[in-house]
């Protein structure tokens, strides 16, 4: 973001960027920055939260009536409050799946985890639902497909049978990692329902240690990483699972 | 972020991503934020939900109109190694709108711009010049004098 500064203020306007990596905004040098302290993702600080929202924006740009610049970089003084799990929030489904492979990648196989798969995403339809209507809307559908169509596609992915793609001008591994993302949202947006504050550490948790969805993302991964196809293994590798869960013991 | 919170090895590939080098600094000065026209230019790769969604390190940029929905904006940017569920709860986490036309309304700001756009930050930001100095063009026709960046 700081490099757009740079561009767009010379080009006339007076721009303010939000910074999430400080170092960077050091080395960028825009006109004017606020470092938040923030976890990436959240530029703003916490959801619904409306009040601390605005005092970031306004800390933010309040840097545009500073009489001191170019290469203005304050520090935005909170952390975000809802860092902290509450012990109030319950996984929206229990028990996710029945039968939890202990160690996802060790010869489990496919086909198992693509018929839990399959069986959790309709499991999760009625607090995804909930969820939608509480918050009006979903962050589903990168992929153009149903939740259950994506799993569906997933799980042939899972049972060694890479199908054709289902979107015309999609590799079949692009709508792979599209159907992925919302499958991801949509478990997480379930996991939202209710009224607890839940750290984003929390549901991530839950998703990669405890559901079909996440060890079924795993081992689609671990089948796929030594893909001969370096497009397939670039993404596999890179855009599925996340680069702290798919260390060890993440 | 706290880079001391991530792992170490983490912590200093963030801390040392390559970045452009720039030689000069604008600086463009302008009314009372009172009096300003706020827009903002995220590099979330958001898209209006039946748009074409990024799908790589691309250098282009999508178009949110102000009258855009929450039920309307996806999030394709093609890091998985961010949060998404602050989004997911709410879009104001990544892309304000809500707020700026509060702070619009409380006479804090002057006025919300008619239009925003998305990058999508995973791209080397030098490929993003021509793209940032078109959208730079596209704000002054919208009177826009105040510019919020957004990462994600």
């Amino acid at each position: 973001m700081s490099a757009l500064g740079h561009y767009i203020e010379e080009e006339g306007i007076a721009t303010v960027a939000i910074a999430l990596v400080r170092p960077q905004a050091e080395r960028t040098r825009p006109p004017r920055a606020l470092w938040v302290p923030f976890e990436l993702g959240r530029p703003f600080g916490p959801p619904s939260d409306p009040a601390f929202q605005k005092g970031v924006i306004l800390a933010a740009l309040r840097l545009l009536e500073a009489e001191a610049g170019p290469v203005l970089l304050a520090d935005f003084p909170e952390d975000d409050p809802r860092e902290t799990p509450d012990p109030r929030w319950h996984p929206p489904i229990e028990r996710p799946h029945p039968n939890p492979p202990p160690q996802a990648g060790e010869g489990m196989g496919g086909g198992f985890l693509a018929d839990a798969l399959i069986a959790e995403i309709a499991a999760l339809a009625a607090p995804y639902e909930r969820s939608c209507r509480e918050r009006g809307r979903t962050t589903v559908g990168l992929s153009g497909l149903s939740p259950a169509a994506a799993a569906e596609y997933v799980a042939a992915w899972l049972r060694g049978i890479p199908p054709a793609s289902p979107v015309p001008d999609m590799s079949p591994v692009l709508s792979l990692r599209f159907a992925v993302d919302d499958l991801k949202a949509y478990a997480l947006e379930a996991a939202i329902a209710g009224g607890a504050r839940r750290s984003s550490r929390q549901l991530g948790d839950w998703l990669w240690n405890e559901t079909a969805t996440g060890a079924a993302i795993r081992e689609l991964r671990r089948l796929l990483v030594d893909s001969a196809d370096d497009r397939a293994k670039l993404i596999v590798t890179m855009f599925l699972v996340p680069a702290l869960r798919a260390m060890p013991g993440g | 972020m706290r880079l001391e919170k991530l792992p170490a090895a983490q912590a200093e590939r963030y801390a040392s991503l390559d970045c452009p080098d720039f030689a000069t600094t604008p600086w463009v000065k302008g009314p009372p934020l009172a009096e300003r026209r706020v827009a903002i230019v995220s590099s979330a790769g958001l898209v209006v939900r039946g748009e074409r969604p990024f799908r790589g390190r691309e250098a282009d940029y999508r178009v949110i109109p102000g009258a855009t929905r929450p039920d309307q904006l996806l999030c394709s940017h093609i890091s998985i190694n961010f949060d998404r569920t602050g989004f997911q709860e709410d879009w104001n986490v990544v892309f304000p709108l809500d707020r700026l036309n509060e702070l619009a309304a409380e006479g804090m700001i002057g006025s919300v711009a008619a239009t925003h756009y998305s990058f999508m930050g995973a791209t080397d930001p030098r490929e993003m010049e021509g793209a940032a100095r078109d959208v730079a063009a596209r704000l002054k026709q919208d009177r826009v004098d105040a510019v919020l960046l957004s990462p994600v």
